[in-house]
């Protein structure tokens, strides 16, 4: 029961280790099972496999079966060896030169490129050329001074991305050793590159070894899978067509390479704890009955959620599970949702009804988005308010029709209200019932999503840096939006169009031809909500548009928002945690924890008389934090 | 919905444990100055501060103003360009080796990123371990057990049991970010210097953990330096509050004084700029 735990899950990792497993079993216990020297001639030349020899002879009457076995510790002694020894140096000059940069770092480094590009096999010729003793230590030494670099190489690079991480920094904040920091912080953060490179690096000195001995450059006093490749190409095996003479050891070699290479499937697994105890948690749940499952997914679901146990965390989370599997007796009921009429002028644009959003997990069915019912109407800013794990994301997600696997929608409807195009121009009687078409949004095809989405619904992300190309221009991003849903505009129109929206939100129209990097963090968000304004949507997304800009210029982003509100007239729905923020700028909120709707109404109403006891909580936690609320 | 919090920050007259004079922090950049040179940036430019035994100094500034190299100079994690960081009234100057590690053995700082402060590979035992070990000489592993525990009950995460096994994936944010506190705290300091130790934090969790910070710095008469963007925590919790812009301290004083009256144009700017619902209902 403790074995299974070490035991792969993957089927090629599993393929992988037997295969390893079978060859060194073979090296090892082998030659008990034969009685014949691999050396010694014998008078049955040339044989085929028979009952006395297993895989026939060579041309001057040795045992191929006896040779093979033999070979196969010569093999994988000097592929073990050369492995170990190259990726000593590898690991050495790699993380070294990587943590500690500087002089030492330069030096290390050009001595990395040096044999980086020195060709490695002619190297390996000349070198064992001069070897005094051709053993198995001394090529195996050989080969691995040829086959460190590019494992250095690697190392190196992620040593220096590993040094800049914050968890090394706090170790050095705690004052660790530099020693320390190398061997227990980074170093085992890079152990997946150790491991492979050290599977491949034996592979590449098995491949080696042959490649030598092949050209009879090994110790031909010892037999090696090389040096039988060696001797039957010199005799001729082939052209006898004694195929048993070759293909077991070229064989062995080709197959050990590939259970090797499996075997690197599986490096992730073992390294990374996330894998590692999601599987044994997984198995003790299923092993140690109902009270071991309650806890792990209460322990599980707190992670998720990014709910926490004490503190005031405990008051707010009243149907959390983790607590109705201790303090709260589990006749508590939690507060029932909070819906207030809501008084919009605008006609509805957008109604979610009774929406459910399932992510189904290995031991239970989290709802992300339970049974959430919200309406927006034309030209309204509709804020949604919750903290991580609400279900917020998830909510928008499914209006912008973003959700992806695992997410499913399980019940419910959301109703797009489409308005006659061509809305702007002409007189209009003001949107009566014949212009109108209501448009189911969970059952569009992927190409009526695409005309709705920017036409109809844009989105504006939180990190503009992520949601902007960086290596092509603002324009140039304008052009994408627009040859897709404008296909006859005019590139000339086009680009006077993206000068005109730049304008619009406050930048200088001559940064058209600007790159994402040369733009500020509040310029990109301001570019980003260009882009969005540009075939001038109905509705537009926004989640946490201001959450990554500073005060200033986030006052400056809304301040902006707002006033192009006015202009076009679209509706929005707005996303954040900030909900001081949200009361300042919604017309109506919506106030979501752990996937249910817990308050809804107008903001000023929310505002002035929260009634759920949750948003109450977030509002009285906000005064004690001194937000101006 | 008014904030009048009694007075949460305590007397403010306490004695000063570390004490930064005149400090300044060049970067070097990429550009270049001349045949060799390089051009420098200014990250920190003649800061001056103390910090007060059982008391919370605020740093307020937006991102670049320079408020988290402060917090890192102080740490003595960087070398400073120019200036003194004196503790106890000693001038020290420790970036490296063993002055360096007794330096951290009363000066401890955690920093903003609770998913990326803990090292990912690590049980939160180890964690806490090795701080213990540092600082607490050799010791056996019940006892090393014995005071994880206790550090895991002081920063309120309980069963402690339960924790001491668990990887860092497996706790929430506000979970990892209490035992990053406690592994400061393995080193009994005199000195925390708190780097946004609340910015990734939801709401909700947040007060739960500035309250903490606030008990820990009036059970360990804890000299806290809580740099922060958010003026407002800064006021609640704080005694007194510095406001930095491009690298300087443009204002300082009692946190309400800053807060309710502020002298320098940037800090009104700032006041001003910050969400307020009741702007509506005046308007």
């Amino acid at each position: 029961m403790r074995l299974s735990r070490f035991l792969p899950t993957s089927g090629k990792v599993r393929a992988g280790l037997i295969i390893a497993v079978f060859f060194v079993l073979l090296a090892v216990f082998g030659p008990l099972l034969t009685s014949y020297s691999p050396q010694a001639s014998g008078t049955d030349l040339l044989q085929p496999p028979s009952g006395t020899h297993w895989l026939g002879t060579t041309q001057t009457g040795q045992d191929v079966f006896a040779q093979f076995v033999y070979g196969a510790r010569i093999s994988l002694g000097v592929g073990l060896v050369a492995g170990i020894l190259s990726q000593i140096v590898s690991v050495l000059v790699g993380v070294i030169g990587g943590y500690f940069r500087g002089l030492s770092d330069d030096l290390l480094y050009i001595l990395t490129a040096v044999f980086l590009v020195v060709p490695g096999m002619p190297l390996l010729i000349v070198l064992t050329g001069y070897l005094p003793s051709r053993g198995m230590v001394s090529v195996a030494f050989v080969i691995a001074i040829t086959s460190w670099a590019g494992s250095a190489r690697v190392l190196r690079a992620q040593t220096m991305s590993l040094r800049r991480r914050e968890f090394v920094e706090a170790a050095r904040a705690t004052g660790e050793s530099r020693t320390r920091i190398v061997f227990s912080e980074i170093m085992p953060n890079a152990l997946p590159l150790i491991a492979s490179g050290f599977l491949f690096s034996v592979i590449g000195a098995v491949l080696a070894e042959a490649g030598l001995s092949f050209l009879g450059l090994g110790s031909l006093t010892t037999t090696s899978w090389g040096s039988m490749l060696y001797f039957a190409q010199s005799a001729q095996a082939f052209l006898y067509g004694a195929w048993w003479w070759f293909v077991p050891p070229g064989l062995a070699i080709a197959v050990l390479g590939a259970g090797l290479a499996l075997i690197n499937f599986g490096i992730d697994e073992y390294s990374n704890p996330r894998l590692r105890t999601g599987r044994s948690r997984a198995r003790a749940v299923r092993s140690r009955g109902p009270h071991a499952a309650a806890l792990s997914t209460a322990g599980a679901s707190a992670a998720a959620s990014g709910a926490e146990t004490p503190g005031v965390a405990t008051i707010l989370h009243d149907d959390a599970p983790d607590e109705t599997v201790g303090s709260v007796p589990a006749g508590a009921a939690p507060a029932p949702p909070q819906i207030r009429e809501l008084d919009v002028p605008g006609k509805p644009i957008i109604e979610v009804r009774h929406l459910k959003v399932d992510y189904p997990g290995a031991d239970q069915v989290v709802h992300a988005v339970d049974d959430v019912s919200i309406t927006l109407h034309r030209g309204e800013l509709l804020g949604l308010a919750g903290e991580s794990g609400s279900g917020k994301s998830t909510l928008t997600n499914a209006i912008t029709r973003l959700l992806r696997n695992p997410a499913q929608v399980t019940g419910g409807s959301i109703t797009y209200h489409r308005s006659a195009r061509g809305r702007p121009s002409g007189p209009t009687t003001g949107g009566s019932e014949a212009e109108v078409e209501a448009i189911d949004l969970l059952g569009l095809s992927t190409e009526e999503l695409r005309a709705y989405r920017w036409d109809e619904l844009a989105i504006v992300f939180q990190s503009a840096m992520n949601a902007l190309n960086a290596v092509t221009s603002v324009g140039a991003q304008f052009d994408d939006v627009l040859r897709v849903h404008r296909p006859t505009m005019p590139a000339r129109e086009r680009e006077a169009l993206a000068r005109t929206m730049l304008e619009k939100v406050g930048i200088d129209p001559g940064r058209v031809s600007a790159y994402p990097h040369e733009l500020s963090g509040g310029m990109k968000q301001r570019v980003a909500i260009a882009i969005a304004l540009v075939l001038e949507p109905d509705v537009i997304v926004m989640d946490e548009p201001t959450t990554a800009l500073d005060l200033l210029i986030q006052r400056e982003v809304l301040d902006q928002v707002m006033a192009l509100r006015d202009e076009y007239g679209f509706a929005i729905i707005f996303t954040t945690h900030d909900l001081s923020l949200l009361l300042e700028v919604s017309d109506s909120i919506a106030v979501m924890q752990r996937g249910r709707l817990v308050e809804y109404g107008p903001a000023l109403e929310v505002y002035a008389e929260p009634r759920h006891p949750y948003t109450r909580a977030l509002l009285a936690s906000l005064a004690d934090m001194g937000a101006l609320v | 919905m008014s904030s009048d919090v009694t007075d949460p920050v305590g007397p403010g007259n306490g004695r000063v444990v570390l004490e930064a004079r005149n400090l300044v922090k060049d970067f070097r950049t990429n550009k270049r100055a001349g045949v060799f040179g390089r051009e420098y940036f200014r990250a920190v430019d003649d800061v001056s501060l103390e910090l007060r035994a059982g008391q919370v100094t605020a740093l307020v500034g937006q991102s670049g103003s320079g408020k988290s190299t402060v917090g890192r100079l102080l740490a003595q994690l960087v070398p400073l360009t120019s200036g003194e960081i004196l503790l106890n009234g000693a001038p020290v100057a420790a970036t490296r080796g063993r002055a360096f590690i007794r330096y951290t053995g009363t000066v401890q700082m955690t920093l903003q990123d609770p998913f990326a402060s803990l090292n990912p590979l690590h049980r939160v035992s180890y964690t806490l371990g090795r701080a213990l070990r540092i600082h607490g000489g050799p010791m056996s592993a019940d006892d090393v057990t014995e005071r994880s525990l206790a550090l895991l009950r002081k920063v309120e995460l309980g069963p402690a049991e339960l924790y001491l096994h668990r990887f860092p994936h497996e706790l929430s944010g506000g979970e990892r970010q209490r035992i990053s506190f406690a592994r400061a705290l393995a080193a009994e300091p005199k000195v925390l210097l708190a780097d946004e130790p609340v910015s990734m934090l939801d709401v909700t969790i947040r007060k739960g953990m500035l309250d903490l910070l606030d008990q820990l710095r009036r059970t360990e008469e804890l000299a806290v330096l809580y740099i922060t963007h958010d003026l407002g925590s800064a006021r609640a919790y704080s005694a007194e509050t510095l406001v930095m812009y491009h690298g300087k301290v443009v204002e300082r004083g009692p946190s309400d004084q800053v807060i309710h009256d502020p002298a320098h144009e940037y800090t009104r700017r700032l006041l001003a700029a910050a969400p307020n619902p009741r702007r509506r209902l005046a308007g």
